[in-house]
C-alpha cells in the first residue's frame, strides 16, 4: 500500500454498485488537513455519492476510507495482498497455475472479483478481523469528527435552532448544557442569526436554515466538513451568505470537501479542484491549473457549458 | 301527552333513582375509562417497540446482511416474531381474544380487570405499531441522515429526532384508535367485568326495561366520543398553526 501518514483522510479504490448501476468505479485520494478539495462533475457522476461514502452514510461496495490513519469502513480483502494470499481461492488458483506469479494470481484475483467472503477459510477471516481490530475507528465517533452539510439543511424539524446546534455537543460530547449553549449563541453571532436563536427551523429563510446548518456541524469542532451540494437548493439571491460562511470556514483552516456547482467557489476558495465523471476521478488540479488547461476532453466539455 | 310523560318519568325512577341504580352506570363508566386508559398505555409501549424493530430491519436488513453477525439474526427473529404478533391480533376478533386471555393463559388469575387490560392493550398495540411505522416512514429521511451525520447513533437519533416528529404526525390517528379503544371495551362483560354496557344490561336485567337503561349507556358513550372528537380537532388545528 502507497500510504501518505499524514492525510487527514484516504480514500483507496472506493466502489460503489447500487444493483446493477454502478456509481463510484475505484476511486482513490487523499486529502491532507487544511486544504479545500472542490469536487465538480455532472449530474449522476457520482460526486455525491463518494461524499456520503466518506462518512458512510452510504456504505461502500469497495474501498476502503481512512480518517487520520483509522479506518472508518469495513476491510476490502482486495486492498490487502497478504489478505488474498490467505484465501482458499488463492490457494486453489496457485495449485491449478503454478506458472502464475504471485502478483499475477492477485491481480487475476481481483480484476475478476474471485473472493468470496463465507468461503475463504478461518485465516483469512482471522487476518480480515486482525486488521479491523487493529485499525478500525467506531463509525459513530468518526462522525463526530466529520461535520456534514446537506443540500436540503436537514436542520431538525423538532428543535428551536439553538437546540439544533447544541443537541448534540451535550448528548455526545457530554458538554455542559450552559457551556454549549454559549458555544451556540457565539457561533450563530458568527453568522449574523443570533436573535433567531428560539426560532423553529421553519420560520427561517432557506440561507439562513444552511447557515445554521453549516453552525450545527462546526459545534462539534469536527476535523473536516462536508458539503453536499450546499447552495443547490437555495434561492439565487441567497448563495452568497451561504458561500460567504463557507469562505470564512475556509480562512480559517478548516479541512472542507465541497461538492458544489459553483464554480466562483471554485476557482477563488479551492486549493485543489476534482472532476469526477463516470464514476472515476478524471482530472485533479489546483483551481489555476485546472479551470487555465484542462486536459481531459470530457472536462473540457464540462468547464464549456458551465463557464460562461 | 302527560300521561306518556309520566311514564316516562316513572321509568327514570324505576331504572335510575330507584336503589340508586345510577351509580351502577357510573361505577361500570369509571371502570370503562381505566380500562381504556391503561390499555391505551401499554398499546403504545408496545407500538413504540414493534415499530421500532420492523422499520429498523427494513432499514438496515441490507447492509446487516452483508455483515451477518448476531445483530441481524436477533433483528431478524425479533421482526419475525413482531410480524407473527401482528398478523394473528389482526387476523382474530379481539372478543375471542379476550375470551382466551381470560380463560386460558390467565385462567389461573381473579383480577380480571387486569385480564381485560393486559387483553386490549395487546390488541391495541398491533394497531398503533401500524400508526407509528407510517409516521417513522413519513419522517423526512434527511432527518434521520443528519442525526447520523452528527455522531448518533441508530437508537439515539430514533429517541431525539424521529420518533418526537413521529408523535406529532401520528397524533391524531392515535386519539382515533383511543376512540375505537373506549368502545371496544364494551365487551368487557364477557369476562365478567361490570363496565359502562355491562352495568346498563344488569339495570335492564333488574327492571325488565331496555329502552332507559340502554338508551342512557348509548348516550354516554357517544357524548364522551363527541368531546374527544372535539378535543382531537382543536389538537390538529393547533398543531397545524404552529407548524414548526
Amino acid at each position: 500500500m502507497t500510504t501518505d501518514r499524514n492525510a487527514l483522510v484516504r480514500v483507496e479504490g472506493l466502489y460503489k454498485y447500487f444493483g446493477e448501476n454502478r456509481v463510484l468505479r475505484g476511486i482513490s485520494t487523499e486529502i491532507d488537513k487544511g486544504e479545500v478539495v472542490v469536487v465538480i462533475g455532472p449530474s449522476g457522476s457520482g460526486k455525491s455519492t463518494f461524499l456520503r461514502c466518506l462518512n458512510l452514510l452510504e456504505e461502500p461496495t469497495y474501498g476502503e476510507v481512512w480518517l487520520e490513519n483509522k479506518l472508518v469502513t469495513p476491510v476490502d480483502p482486495y486492498l490487502h495482498p497478504d489478505v488474498i494470499e490467505l484465501s482458499k481461492t488463492y490457494q486453489k488458483l496457485a495449485a491449478e497455475n503454478p506458472e502464475m506469479s504471485r502478483e499475477a494470481l492477485i491481480e487475476k484475483i481481483r480484476a475478476e472479483d474471485l473472493l468470496h467472503e463465507k468461503h475463504e477459510g478461518k485465516a483469512y477471516k482471522g487476518r480480515m478481523k486482525q486488521i479491523y481490530a487493529e485499525n478500525y475507528i467506531n463509525i459513530n465517533l468518526a462522525r463526530q469528527k466529520i461535520g456534514m452539510v446537506f443540500q436540503q439543511f436537514n436542520l431538525f424539524a423538532n428543535l428551536k435552532i439553538l437546540d439544533n446546534i447544541t443537541l448534540a455537543p451535550i448528548k455526545l460530547l457530554k458538554m455542559d448544557k450552559a457551556a454549549a449553549e454559549q458555544k451556540a449563541m457565539a457561533l450563530l453571532e458568527r453568522i449574523g442569526l443570533a436573535d433567531k436563536a428560539d426560532a423553529y427551523p421553519q420560520q427561517l429563510s432557506g440561507g439562513q436554515t444552511q447557515r445554521v446548518a453549516i453552525v450545527r456541524a462546526l459545534a462539534m469542532d469536527p476535523d473536516v466538513m462536508l458539503f453536499d451540494e450546499p447552495t443547490s437548493a437555495l434561492d439565487p439571491e441567497m448563495v452568497g451568505e451561504v458561500l460567504d460562511v463557507m469562505k470564512e470556514l475556509a480562512a480559517s483552516g478548516m479541512t472542507m470537501v465541497v461538492v458544489t456547482h459553483e464554480m466562483g467557489f471554485a476557482k477563488e476558495v479551492g486549493t485543489r479542484v476534482v472532476f469526477i465523471d463516470e464514476g472515476v476521478i478524471k482530472e485533479e488540479a489546483p483551481p489555476q491549473e485546472f479551470f487555465s488547461q484542462p486536459k481531459d476532453p470530457r472536462l473540457q466539455d464540462f468547464l464549456s457549458k458551465v463557464l460562461i | 301527552m302527560n300521561e306518556w310523560f309520566a311514564r316516562l318519568a316513572d321509568q327514570f325512577r324505576l331504572n335510575f333513582i330507584t336503589g340508586d341504580r345510577w351509580t351502577w352506570l357510573l361505577e361500570g363508566f369509571k371502570m370503562t375509562l381505566i380500562i381504556t386508559f391503561f390499555a391505551t398505555l401499554i398499546g403504545i409501549a408496545i407500538g413504540v417497540v414493534i415499530a421500532t424493530v420492523r422499520s429498523s430491519y427494513d432499514k438496515n436488513k441490507e447492509s446487516m446482511q452483508k455483515k451477518g453477525g448476531i445483530g441481524y439474526r436477533l433483528l431478524s427473529i425479533l421482526n419475525s416474531i413482531c410480524g407473527l404478533y401482528l398478523t394473528v391480533i389482526r387476523g382474530t376478533p379481539v372478543v375471542v381474544q379476550l375470551l382466551i386471555m381470560y380463560f386460558i393463559i390467565f385462567a389461573s388469575s381473579t383480577n380480571s380487570t387486569m385480564v381485560a387490560i393486559m387483553s386490549f392493550g395487546i390488541n391495541s398495540g398491533a394497531y398503533v405499531a401500524e400508526i407509528f411505522r407510517g409516521g417513522i416512514m413519513s419522517v423526512d429521511k434527511g432527518q434521520f441522515e443528519a442525526g447520523r451525520s452528527l455522531g448518533f447513533n441508530y437508537i439515539q437519533t430514533m429517541i431525539y429526532i424521529v420518533i418526537p416528529q413521529m408523535f406529532k404526525i401520528v397524533l391524531p390517528t392515535l386519539c382515533n384508535e383511543f376512540i375505537v379503544l373506549l368502545k371496544e371495551t364494551s365487551i368487557s362483560g364477557y369476562v365478567g367485568i361490570r363496565d359502562l354496557t355491562k352495568a346498563g344490561d344488569l339495570i335492564r336485567g333488574r327492571t325488565f326495561s331496555a329502552f332507559m337503561p340502554l338508551i342512557a349507556v348509548a348516550l354516554i358513550y357517544l357524548v364522551v366520543v363527541i368531546v374527544f372528537t372535539k378535543l382531537v380537532r382543536r389538537l390538529e388545528r393547533r398543531l397545524r398553526n404552529s407548524d414548526h
